[in-house]
């Protein structure tokens, strides 16, 4: 299953991440675009996709956002999410996020998760910005 | 896939572990993300009822804390599958908003719990509180809005509480 045009595959994943993916990439020059095609193991009972998956997959794409328009690491403090429509197994799930506004500490970040045919998720997130010296440790 | 070793389960007293899938072929997000649990307490009382599991490697973020994506996942089941129990609705509840507030982190063979608070359930909606603690530390807060359908709804999904397990464990 090829991926979108222009998007590359996350290979760096580990753990969570990497146990539901793949989850590709493609970064513009004011956005970064994260997308995502569920297979059944992503459904839920009624054979849409999790809103749990949904909603680590937005918040990743929310995540990067802020990496990409700050230049600072990010983790998340907030998320409040709306479910607005199904995602459909099979479907690519396209998720970006937008820095609505910042100061040194937290950021303001909506999310928007949809689909081919309409939106699934919109989402608000606070993220507290990590200090620029700090790298985040991790695992190989 | 990270290939750090399996923690074992060891879930404690009273927790089952949770078959969302009764024998469907392919099985759905709730089992794929690992084993889940559940533990039905007394009636009003804080434990009516409880979700468990133990962090696993494969729930984890690349610094190794228990991923945001796995607490939001149990956190929805709870708000959902929780809630629903306790307000005695029998249904898929489908969820309509969950907000999240992350306050602290977990660690690989953690044991977390998820317990639900009833807030309101009208006609068509349920509100309902979650928190997520390993021992008394809370890690997660949120709270949730489920749609309740009209009339019979869709199934419920079938999850039920594997009891027999834990006599052969």
């Amino acid at each position: 299953m090829p991926p979108p045009p222009g998007f590359r595959q996350l290979t760096e994943s580990i753990g969570f991440a990497a146990a539901n993916g793949p989850w590709f990439e493609r970064i513009e020059k004011h956005r970064v675009i994260r997308a995502f095609k569920p297979g059944p193991q992503h459904a839920n009972a009624l054979g849409i996709v999790h809103g749990g998956m949904l909603a680590a997959f937005l918040d990743s794409a929310m995540g990067t956002a802020v990496w990409h328009a700050l230049e600072r690491r990010a983790v998340t403090l907030r998320l409040s999410l709306d479910y607005i429509g199904p995602g459909r197994v099979g479907d690519w799930l396209m998720a970006e996020g937008q820095v609505v506004g910042h100061d040194e500490h937290v950021a303001q970040v909506r999310g928007r998760l949809y689909g081919p045919r309409h939106d699934v998720l919109a989402g608000l997130g606070v993220f507290s910005l990590l200090s620029r010296r700090r790298t985040i440790k991790t695992r190989s | 896939m990270s290939s750090a070793p399996l923690v074992q389960d060891r879930p404690p007293e009273g927790f089952h572990r949770i078959d969302f899938d009764r024998g469907r072929p392919d099985p759905t997000f709730n089992t794929h993300i690992g084993t889940l649990y559940a533990k039905r307490g007394e009636k009003g009382t804080r434990d009516e009822f409880v979700m468990g599991f133990r962090v696993q490697p494969s729930m984890c973020n690349p610094a190794g804390g228990l991923h945001g994506g796995m607490m939001m996942t149990v956190a929805d089941l709870v708000g959902a599958m929780g809630g629903g129990t306790l307000a005695g609705i029998r249904k898929f509840l489908p969820t309509v908003n969950m907000t999240f507030d992350f306050v602290a982190p977990a660690q690989v063979g953690d044991w977390v719990e998820g317990r639900p608070e009833l807030v309101r359930a009208t006609r068509s909606l349920l509100f309902t509180n979650i928190y997520l603690t390993v021992g008394e530390t809370k890690i997660l807060r949120a709270s949730s809005i489920c749609k309740i359908p009209s009339g019979d709804g869709l199934d419920y999904g079938k999850a039920r509480l594997v009891r027999e397990e834990a006599k052969a464990s």
